[in-house]
């Protein structure tokens, strides 16, 4: 065993982090079916023709334009809408040929393609103008299912899309802080129990880790804020989750300004040690109590933030967990180097004293 | 055990005669209370809007709060100062501290509050609801009370006065604004009580753990 090859583990797990969250590509889905305004009676009577835009992102429908089949579903009713043509990729021309007596308004559209599989777009349809009738049955179509035939990617989630990337980049951040956060929490209870107090090995434990994990909190409300500009709309948003993760970060500032203010070494070490102790229970209250009892926009929040409603698939978590372990292992390394420069330093200054 | 008790009673006792020995000190802290509410009185008129109200209600009553305890902690001679540091446990003068706080928030709060119905009317309330926002005001000044005892003592030893206990405090009670400002919102928009009673319940656990941790804690900046 190599001495230190823990840190070119963590540097390996996060070269390969970077790697494939660059370069995995996304999976195909549907973003939108619309209607294109040129409604065209045939008999005027009986059937209405309305033609629609089927939209894809990242979908194949040009390979193999014939095997494009287009599908609303509402329960058990499943019709299928014939396809006009295919124009590329990520655009086809859909028939909306139904019976005038149908048992829903809105749809679920499905499209399946021997590339793609079966790509599903919660009510992507709303059909106004018919008889809606909750008993009128349509007869089900004849077809067999193409399973996808697609390389590895990440999952296809409305309104993410691409930003899913974000998933490596900005949760693990939050964790290596707790890390640290934990890290000065257990050096901080151990100074107050120190016998001797000139004793501050401890209380600069305490001060590197809360130094490196406020530059992780950084980092996470900066790829927070870039990825809500993506998908939110906005740098920052009123927010349960983000006034927490916000407050913390300025709580811990709060400890850093605290250890300016005090010149005596030894009242340094015991009343940043006091306050390190509040503000880790309070980060606790914040971003593990707080929001289980309030409403959240943010992912896998709502109510309850468990770790399965992060709706991570295998293809993300085997970048996710790596992640995660490479980033704390980063933290860990940066941690010990700040330990160090603070501990030369302080024997530096003796020396001149001297 | 009873010893304990007649000591926090009497330092309790000691803290409120130093405070209203000095003449200035109570009164200065309501001429506050009561003119913030005056200068919202004088923005908003008698009919602000439910949203305004209740934001203003909790700046105000924060701002108090704040200015209640962020006098510095030299009302004692020095040398009653350094008899009490040997004479009296820690823990009691702290659980006597926080009584005195929470009694002296109670009462800026409940001026303030009296002083924001007087002014800006009462529209938005409806039968008991009025009572039933002064319960969510007592509960937020108890647990303010609470933890800046705390935060003013640190300051206090850490020699940093007024702003340090500002950067240290405002940050820490964010928790205790957010669930008392949701709590006075969901009153005013008309939630029943007993729907929106479990922010009370969460205040009343923040007020104990804040208390409980400071009963630990405190020793450490106790000691010189």
């Amino acid at each position: 065993m190599i001495q230190g090859s823990w840190k070119i583990g963590g540097i390996a797990l996060l070269a390969y982090v970077v790697w494939t969250t660059f370069t995995v590509p996304l999976g195909p889905g549907l973003l939108e079916l619309r209607d294109r305004n040129e409604a065209a009676s045939t008999d005027g009577i009986t059937k209405r023709i309305e033609t629609y835009e089927l939209i894809g992102l990242g979908t194949h429908w040009g390979a193999g334009t014939e095997d494009l089949r287009v599908f609303i579903r509402k329960g058990q009713n499943l019709a299928q809408l014939p396809v006009i043509d295919v124009i590329d990729d990520t655009h086809a021309h859909i028939a909306l040929l139904l019976p005038d007596t149908l048992p829903s308004r809105s749809w679920d559209v499905l499209a399946n393609h021997p590339v793609d599989g079966t790509l599903f777009l919660q009510n992507g349809l709303f059909t106004d103008a018919y008889i809606i009738e909750p008993t009128a049955g349509l007869e089900p179509p004849v077809f067999d299912e193409h399973a996808p035939n697609l390389p590895h990617h990440f999952p296809f989630q409305p309104r993410i899309f691409e930003t899913i990337r974000n998933l490596m980049l900005h949760v693990p951040m939050w964790f290596t802080m707790f890390l640290l956060m934990g890290i000065g929490f257990v050096a901080s209870i151990r100074q107050l129990g120190q016998k001797e107090a000139s004793n501050t090995v401890f209380d600069q434990r305490a001060e590197a880790s809360v130094q490196v994990g406020m530059a992780f909190g950084v980092l996470g409300l900066l790829t927070g804020s870039l990825w809500a500009r993506y998908t939110w709309g906005a740098w920052w948003v009123d927010d349960p989750q983000l006034n927490g993760a916000l407050v913390t970060v300025l709580v811990y500032a709060g400890y850093l300004i605290l250890r300016a203010s005090v010149e005596d070494q030894r009242l340094r070490a015991r009343l940043s040690a006091v306050y390190n102790l509040f503000a880790f229970i309070i980060l606790m209250i914040l971003l593990m109590v707080l929001p289980r009892f309030t409403e959240s926009l943010h992912p896998g929040k709502g109510g309850n933030p468990g770790f399965n409603s992060y709706d991570l698939d295998s293809s993300l978590r085997a970048v996710f967990y790596p992640a995660v372990l490479g980033w704390m292992l980063l933290g860990t390394w940066m941690y010990r180097i700040r330990l160090q420069a603070t501990q030369l330093n302080q024997k530096l200054q003796r020396l001149n004293q001297r | 055990m009873a010893q304990g008790f007649s000591h926090i009673r009497f330092l309790f006792q000691h803290a409120l005669r130093v405070e209203l020995r000095k003449k200035h000190g109570i009164a200065g802290l309501l001429v506050f209370a009561v003119a913030s509410v005056y200068t919202c009185y004088q923005v908003t008129g008698t009919h602000a809007e439910q949203e305004s109200w209740n934001a203003l209600a909790w700046v105000v009553l924060l701002f108090s709060a704040f200015n209640a305890v962020s006098k510095p902690w030299d009302d004692d001679r020095p040398e009653i100062k350094s008899f009490l540091l040997h004479a009296v446990s820690p823990n009691h003068w702290l659980i006597a501290r926080i009584a005195f706080y929470v009694v002296l928030l109670g009462v800026v709060s409940t001026v303030t509050y009296a002083a924001f119905l007087l002014f800006l009317g009462m529209d938005h309330f409806t039968g008991w609801t009025a009572v039933h926002y002064y319960l969510g005001i007592v509960m937020t000044s108890t647990a303010l009370a609470t933890l800046l005892a705390m935060i003013q003592a640190l300051s206090t030893r850490a020699g940093g006065g007024f702003s340090l206990t500002a950067v240290l405090g405002l940050p820490l009670i964010i928790p205790v604004i957010l669930v008392s400002t949701s709590y006075g919102s969901d009153l005013m928009r008309g939630i029943a009580f007993g729907d929106t009673a479990h922010h009370l319940l969460f205040l009343a656990t923040l007020s104990a753990g804040f208390t409980a941790l400071g009963y630990i804690l405190f020793p450490y900046l106790w000691r010189e």
